[in-house]
């Protein structure tokens, strides 16, 4: 019982990173209709990022904000130089997907030329251990979750209560319409990129933390029970991202407790799987379609 | 009327020789049109004439292959949407014509979204005047409207706009004829009397010609006909050739 308690522990904090990067997933997808696999090779890029900036002296959580900031200007460069112009020339959205792979291969495989095959760590960043409900967490992991909590309640009053999030919604609804508003949607792109981007980044390196020792790796094997996140919620909605993550991060916990850790990305695929089966759309399906903030 | 020249400040929009298509092929094929100040001006036709074309090359949507679009005797041709609204042009589309997913009180404020919080907050109330029947509506998300109610969001969004020039695309398609008249007879015509400029394109001409100060025909990329409205509905002969057309036109196609 304790171990599934525990587990039930450990899924919440790794269902909160994933619930970060599958979020930042999703709003992409929602405001360009881009599926953007470069994703995970830019979490990576953001450990390193981090790796970097601990080694300069900067305490982790504020290697964190910095290397979650620069990922989010990489990531709106990423889209106004490569992806948007390609989605303005009438790309398949097939085509569209091909590319982001490529370019997620190639970014790691410049991090690998950089930085060498070999693991890294942040150190001891862990913490001391408490006791909650039965459930044991690092203060890193608190951390994190605290981090992500609050990221996503900004991000939501951002989304529903200020002109900009709005503007952000109608862009991602109706581009023509918004244009026809005087909304410069590009410039929205830009900020939606720069956020998602973001927090893209911040979920690499707070997977780093989570993770202990991270490689060149560490970003593309955490892009499946990610997708399969962002998939739960149906893609494009952000607050079935978060809660896709809890769920991704809680069952593959608990399996993993009960059977086996090694299987913890298939059974986030068999979950995956299965819920579209049931479900097509994500876990709300029409029915949450009107609450829906983006897509 | 097409003779006048395009720079006169007493056209609130005028189009010459206007070429547009998707593709080589032309689906409108040089094509005139002249929008006075505060009149209501209907372009009719058959499905496939080109009138949806002729409305999105105008705001730069679809692909402009030649002519020009001056908007208050100031050239605006091949401007994108987003400045020719800065301009004063209003457009509802004729399909996805809110934000599906917002609230209706939202698709109000991204009318507004060009100008400043109290002026928005002064629009709102205003748009509200005229059509009082939002009001209650406000917090509903746009997808559960009905038809009618879409419509009327629609509109009221684009007044939040407070354009000079309304550019309609079918309002009454998918709308009962009732609701049609309704949206013709008060809506639009509302839109005259307040003193906006309006370019509607219609498929239902009689009801179009009702409530608009001129007309055009549109067959096959083409304008073959021109003449104020009350006199195309009063003079049985010109009425014969100008719904005639249409329903010729359709009956070819329906083959």
């Amino acid at each position: 019982m304790s171990l599934l308690i525990d587990a039930i522990g450990f899924g919440i904090a790794s269902g909160a990173v994933l619930a970060l990067g599958a979020v930042g997933f999703t709003v992409q997808f929602g405001i360009s209709s881009i599926l953007n696999i470069t994703y995970g090779s830019l979490m990576t890029l953001a450990a390193y990022f981090g790796l970097l900036l601990v080694g300069a002296g900067l305490s982790i959580w504020l290697a964190l904000a910095v290397g979650a900031l620069m990922v989010g200007l990489i990531s709106v460069v990423f889209h106004r130089v490569l992806l948007g112009p390609m989605v303005k020339r009438g790309i398949r959205p097939f085509g569209l997907i091909v590319v982001t792979v490529a370019c997620g291969i190639v970014l790691q495989y410049i991090v690998v030329a950089v930085v060498g095959p070999t693991a890294q760590s942040y150190g001891n960043v862990s913490g001391a251990t408490l006791r909650f409900l039965g459930m044991t967490f690092t203060t890193a992991q608190l951390v994190i979750i605290a981090i992500t909590a609050s990221l996503m309640l900004a991000l939501h009053l951002l989304l529903t209560r200020t002109k900009l999030g709005r503007a952000m919604r109608a862009t991602s609804a109706n581009r023509t319409l918004a244009q026809s508003c005087g909304i410069a949607t590009d410039r929205i792109s830009d900020v939606a990129w720069l956020i998602s981007g973001s927090l893209c980044g911040a979920a690499g390196v707070a997977l780093a933390i989570t993770v202990a020792t991270f490689d060149f790796t560490l970003g593309s094997v955490f892009l499946v029970p990610m997708i399969a996140a962002a998939v739960l919620g149906g893609v494009g909605q952000p607050y079935g991202a978060m809660l896709g993550g809890l769920v991704v991060g809680i069952s593959t916990q608990v399996a993993g407790a009960l059977w086996n850790p090694a299987y913890q990305d298939v059974i986030a695929l068999v979950i995956l799987i299965a819920m579209l089966l049931l479900r097509p759309r994500g876990f709300f399906g029409a029915a949450w379609s009107s609450r829906r903030l983006l897509a | 009327m097409s003779s006048a020249d395009p720079a006169s400040p007493a056209l609130a929009l005028s189009v010459r020789g206007l070429v547009a298509g998707y593709s080589e092929q032309p689906v409108v094929d040089g094509v005139d049109v002249d929008v006075p100040v505060g009149r209501v001006v209907a372009v009719a036709g058959p499905n496939g004439a080109g009138k949806s074309t002729l409305l999105k090359a105008i705001l730069g949507i679809a692909r402009l292959l030649g002519g020009t679009v001056h908007l208050e005797g100031r050239n605006v041709t091949g401007l994108p949407l987003q400045k020719l609204a800065r301009l004063g042009i209003g457009y509802v589309p004729q399909v996805e014509e809110v934000f599906e997913s917002l609230r209706v009180g939202e698709n109000l404020e991204m009318g507004g979204y060009l100008c400043g919080k109290r002026e928005r907050a002064h629009r709102m109330e205003r748009t509200l005047g005229v059509f009082p029947q939002l009001r209650p509506m406000l917090q509903r998300y746009v997808e559960t409207l009905s038809g009618g109610e879409r419509k009327m969001t629609a509109i009221a969004r684009v007044l939040m706009l407070d354009p000079r020039v309304l550019i309609l695309d079918e309002p009454t398609a998918s709308l009962s004829p009732e609701m049609s008249r309704i949206v013709l007879h008060e809506q639009v015509r509302a839109l005259g009397t307040i003193g906006k400029s309006v370019l509607l394109v219609e498929q239902k001409a009689i009801a179009a010609l009702e409530v608009s100060d001129w007309a055009y025909l549109m067959v096959r990329g083409r304008v073959v006909m021109s003449a104020p409205a009350p006199e195309i509905l009063h003079d049985p002969r010109m009425r014969e050739v100008f719904l005639g057309g249409a329903v010729a036109e359709l009956a070819e196609q329906a083959r």
